[in-house]
């Protein structure tokens, strides 16, 4: 399986955001990897409708989603992934899904999370996970469309004193 | 004045006896009128018996004095349809409408032949939906070609205006084959246009849809409408409401009663759609399916009409009746009716000098319907019944309170008398002897009738099946189908062209492939000993497989052919799921299975009556009796009509080992729709079941909860899950289903299902030894296995793309996913969901007080884009619309390049989005920015692209 792409996005699959991005990077897939969605009903259709034309969306969870990485059967899929928080795309990396870079679209705010950016807000779970990716050399590349200028999160995390370089 | 007046108002006035005669030509030039047809209007009142012909030439006319008489009906009208000697075989029925007016007004179809017999229901079904309330019931006619499609509508047409139910007199009649190559020409018949809509679209026009307002509407093979046709269609029946081409807004209304007609076998998949939408459903029998009373009523009625066009008797022997009966082979009434055409031309023109009678003799008919007889032979239980009810000869007289002419397909378009008259007599007048006249004639009719007749299309849709199979081998299975069909007489069901070609298929390609031949066990061996039949006519098969390929095949295979056969004809048409009413009341529940069993014609409803004081013990054996009775090995549904009751599933389960669902709602509309949804084949009872609990519109825990945890079979077993894929050998057909159902799971992320193949052969003993290690979820194949498991049948694996098994699949893993449909119609997307999506994704934006707004946002765009929205895209469009504005916020706007702008900027949609931007601006101060704009407008357009291609 050629993972094409590694999304965080709190809103997963939504509107032409996400169609921008699979037009951009040619997938033949997408795999919405929720754990929470996974159950939803009314969201998991609501998502599997929202994809592009010509391209078929999945909604699974965090451990199908490792187990058919590591199944043969489904070698030729080229999907793009989408995951809604950093602690989930820490669980697939550390399942074995390779990476060199993971895209970060948005993370919405809440009580327990701050403003990073202006549409990124991150919790100390996330920062953890976002740590151990970073120390895996992955690079958090915040673009909200493919031809977005490319920043790098870390910088704002580092700016926002959040992390510490050593 | 027409032109036959003003012949007769000539003759009269000067040609009153044989000395004051005129000869056509004279009259043609007095009455400028060409001779040709002079001497057709002549012939025609010579005929009538009103103008008198002289002999010599040239031929000189006169006109007849009646004595007072009216000169129009020269024959005796009763009795009417008699044989010679004192029999009248008339039903009583038949002699009853006739001999009072009323009630023949009151109900046409008692006029029917066969409505208190092999038409019984039909009519019975026919009143039930036309009088239904408040509008009545659309209908589908099925039948065969020729069954009487077109006239048990007009009947149902005659029965709505005798009865006032329509508003207006009318009936439209529409032949959906006539354009079915040009579906736009098609759309444009039925629903109208608008000027502009096409090239030569000059003027707006109204369409058949509107012609019919107020009347009946009778679609004729229903089949052949495109899909965009039935889209239209289907809405209109929901609605009311249709567009003409080139409208966007469904906004024309018209009340039409729909009838529609088809012969296509209504378990094919092209009618499921129909069978599915359209609430009733009438099956018309053929021919054969008639009784030999009916039959014989039939070809009187048909003769009566000739009778009537000639004003002659018409005499025919007894064997003459016979051979025409046994002539109808595959086109049912309306082939007799061809053929009683035929022979009354031709026994026209053999008695043409006989002015009261023609005669039919045995010895003059054409071969083809000479032939009748001995097929009528071969059926001896039925010649049998049918010799008692005949007498030595016939005599039909013409009768003009019966049997009047109807339109319909059958119906010549011309007078084939008249031509045969005036053709004869232009032959005579040519100075040819009779013989070669009659010769000449012969010909002529022949030639007639043949270019009329109307053959059946037969050509079923094996579309998807060539995807796997060569072309080759399926013409090659149809030889072989047509051969068992007539030569042997074998029953086969609709699956055989699959299960056989997919069979020969594999073995071909083994063959060709070089490998090894497949043994024979002793297990095959036995148990074809038990079919010596198949044995036969695996023979055979293997005869016409070896001449085509010209390579010998082995005795194996023919024994594999023989185990294939046996199974397709053991297994009969899939049981359909059972259902019981029970519901407390003395009557109650009967009386509701009674109505629904008999406006359907199903006969998969059984009632179980409750009186108040029953107790519940009592109840529940008797529910298990009515269950086991009606349980056709796919599971009972259960309706019954109050809460307490359907705690009985479980015990009801556990009693009978049947599959019970409980349903705790019951109400006529309620059984109306189970029923309808059970009729249709491979209907699982978990999808009936699913699909009623959404037709009641209400969630009912404890049926649900009940129903769940009884019936998955999954849940304390841990084991691997399995799908079993059964052919007659296990290697080829079933392989390929493999093949494809691993593409399906794949294709769907499934990967905790593996697919098992299975032979017929040792079916029983390897299902045991894949129950061992799997759980069971599905079965697909040739044949239907004896567990307890969901089957889907091969024509509809392969039709269905695999999709229904996914559906299935999808159940079987819990994921109890609702279908799109139920989302789109349900009320659960509201402003108050879109609010809540809002308020978990957005952190800048009030969504308290922006759903509403954007919620006009999306209505202004639907209304003014003439932009029709699906629920979930209306969600989309809120929420990408509440990130647009909370970029706005953060002055994080998205961009876009020069050139994608400014293509969008022409895009029609992009003003009405700049409007609805200026609402936005209005109420809320936010300007979105050109950029955002065209974001927008992309959104919209993926999403109508994605419509589009759906549609295709």
């Amino acid at each position: 399986m050629d993972v094409r792409l590694l999304r965080i996005d709190s809103r997963l699959l939504h509107g032409q955001v996400a169609t921008n991005w699979a037009k951009a990077i040619s997938v033949n897939r997408i795999l919405v990897v929720s754990d929470r969605v996974a159950q939803d009903v009314m969201r998991k259709t609501l998502i599997m409708q929202a994809a592009p034309p010509g391209i078929k969306a999945n909604v699974i969870t965090v451990e199908k989603m490792i187990r058919i990485y590591n199944d043969l059967r489904f070698i030729s899929i080229k999907p793009m992934i989408l995951v809604e928080d950093p602690v989930d795309a820490k669980r697939l990396v550390e399942g074995g899904i390779k990476i060199t870079s993971i895209n970060i679209g948005a993370i919405s705010f809440d009580s327990s999370r701050v403003m990073v950016t202006d549409t990124i807000a991150v919790g100390p779970e996330d920062v953890k996970a976002l740590k151990w990716l970073h120390a895996r050399g992955i690079r958090l590349d915040v673009r909200k469309v493919a031809n977005d200028s490319s920043k790098n999160l870390w910088k704002s995390l580092l700016d926002k004193g959040l992390v510490k370089d050593f | 004045m027409t032109r036959r007046e003003k012949i007769l108002k000539y003759l009269e006035k000067y040609t009153t006896s044989e000395s004051q005669s005129a000869t056509t030509k004279e009259i043609a030039e007095i009455l400028g009128i060409l001779r040709p047809n002079v001497s057709k209007e002549l012939n025609q009142l010579v005929r009538e018996g009103r103008v008198k012909k002289m002999n010599g030439r040239p031929v000189r006319y006169f006109i007849l004095k009646l004595n007072g008489g009216q000169a129009d009906e020269p024959f005796e009208q009763k009795p009417t349809v008699g044989f010679a000697g004192s029999t009248v075989i008339t039903s009583e029925v038949e002699n009853d409408a006739l001999n009072s007016e009323i009630a023949e007004t009151a109900d046409v179809f008692t006029n029917m032949i066969g409505a208190h017999d092999s038409l019984k229901n039909q009519t019975e079904q026919a009143k039930a939906a036309l009088l239904y309330p408040p509008h009545g019931l659309n209908t589908l006619i099925i039948g065969p070609t020729g069954s009487g499609k077109t006239y048990f509508a007009n009947n149902m047409y005659q029965f709505a205006l005798g009865k006032e139910i329509i508003a207006k007199k009318g009936f439209t009649t529409f032949n959906c084959a006539d354009y079915a190559h040009n579906p736009q020409l098609l759309m444009s018949h039925l629903f109208g246009y608008v000027k502009g809509a096409f090239t030569g679209a000059d003027v707006d026009k109204d369409g058949l849809i509107q012609e019919a307002d107020g009347g009946m509407l009778f679609l004729d093979e229903v089949h052949r409408l495109p899909p965009e046709g039935q889209e239209m269609i289907f809405y209109f029946m929901d609605h009311g409401t249709y567009s003409r081409l080139g409208e966007t807004a469904k906004m024309h209304h018209a009340d039409v009663r729909l009838i529609c007609a088809t012969t296509e076998d209504p378990e094919s998949s092209l009618l499921q759609t129909f069978v599915r939408r359209i609430p009733v459903t009438i099956q018309l029998p053929t021919f054969d399916q008639r009784s030999p009373r009916e039959k014989l009523q039939l070809l009187q009625r048909l003769l009566t009409l000739e009778a009537n066009r000639i004003h002659k008797n018409i005499r025919l022997s007894e064997d003459v009746v016979q051979a025409l009966l046994g002539s109808v082979t595959y086109g049912n009434v309306g082939q007799l009716k061809s053929n009683v055409q035929l022979v009354c031309a031709q026994g026209f023109l053999n008695s043409m000098q006989n002015k009261k009678e023609i005669s039919l003799k045995f010895s003059q008919l054409p071969p083809n319907i000479k032939d009748g007889l001995s097929h009528l032979a071969n059926n001896r239980h039925e010649l049998g019944k049918l010799t008692r009810l005949l007498e030595p000869v016939m005599i039909i007289k013409p009768d003009f309170n019966r049997g009047m002419p109807e339109i319909d397909s059958y119906e010549l378009p011309y007078n084939l008398y008249e031509i045969i008259g005036d053709k004869a007599a232009l032959l005579k007048d040519e100075g040819l002897n009779q013989a070669s006249i009659n010769n000449f004639i012969m010909t002529d009719i022949n030639l007639h009738l043949k270019s009329f007749y109307r053959q059946g299309k037969l050509d079923k849709t094996v579309n998807s099946l060539n995807e796997i199979v060569d072309q080759e081998i399926i013409d090659l299975t149809k030889k072989i189908q047509r051969l068992l069909q007539e030569k042997e007489s074998y029953p086969l069901r609709d699956s055989f062209i699959y299960a056989m070609s997919l069979h020969i298929s594999s073995f071909i390609k083994r063959v060709q492939s070089g490998k090894a031949l497949r043994n024979m066990s002793a297990d095959l061996i036995s148990m074809v000993h038990d079919y010596p039949d198949e044995l036969r006519i695996a023979g055979k098969i293997k005869d016409l497989i070896e001449e085509h390929y010209r390579f010998p095949i082995p005795q194996s295979e023919v024994y594999y052919m023989a185990i294939l056969l046996v199974s397709l004809r053991s297994e009969p048409k899939t049981g359909k799921v059972g259902i019981v009413v029970a519901a407390h009341g003395n009557s109650t529940a009967s009386s509701m299975a009674q109505v629904v069993s008999q406006l359907l014609s199903v006969d998969n409803i059984v009632a179980y009556d409750m009186p108040l004081e029953m107790s519940p013990k009592i109840a529940l054996d008797g529910i298990a009796a009515q269950v086991k009775n009606i349980d056709r090995g796919n599971g009972v549904l259960l309706l019954v009509d109050m809460g307490s009751l359907s705690t009985f599933s479980s015990k009801l389960s556990e009693k009978t080992d049947i599959h019970v669902k409980t349903i705790d709602m019951v109400t006529t509309a309620m059984v109306l729709e189970a029923a309808r949804k059970t009729a249709l084949i491979d209907s699982s009872l978990d999808i009936v079941y699913r699909e009623l609990r959404e037709f009641a519109g209400y969630s009912r825990t404890i049926g649900k909860v009940q129903g769940e945890n009884n019936y998955s079979p999954n849940l304390p077993d841990q084991k691997n899950k399995a799908i079993i894929a059964i052919c007659s050998t296990g290697e080829g057909t079933a392989k390929k289903i493999k093949e494809l159902l691993d593409k399906i799971l794949i294709d769907n992320l499934i990967d905790d299902i593996t697919v098992i193949t299975i032979s017929v052969v040792r079916m029983k003993k390897q299902i045991a030894e894949v129950q061992q290690k799997y759980q069971i979820v599905a079965a697909t194949g040739v044949v239907k296995p004896k567990i307890a498991v969901p089957f889907i049948s091969l024509e509809n694996l392969l039709q269905g793309g695999g999709e229904s098994f996914v559906g299935l699949i999808e159940q079987v893993n819990k994921r109890d996913i609702h279908s799109v449909d139920s989302l789109e119609n349900s009320e659960l997307l509201t402003e108050e969901t879109a609010q809540k999506y809002l308020s978990q994704y957005f952190t800048f934006i009030n969504p308290v007080k922006i759903t509403k707004i954007l919620w006009d946002y999306s209505d202004f765009v639907q209304q003014h884009g003439h932009f029709e929205m699906s629920n979930s895209f209306r969600i989309s469009l809120i929420m990408h619309l509440a990130g647009a504005v909370e970029r706005y916020l953060t002055r994080s706007e998205m961009s876009v390049d020069e050139q994608k702008l400014s293509e969008a900027q022409s895009d029609k949609m992009y003003p009405i989005i700049k409007q609805a931007n200026e609402m936005l601006y209005e109420t809320i101060n936010i300007k979105l920015s050109d950029d955002e704009s065209y974001y927008i407008v992309a959104l919209l357009n993926t999403e109508k692209e994605k419509s589009n291609t759906l549609k295709k």
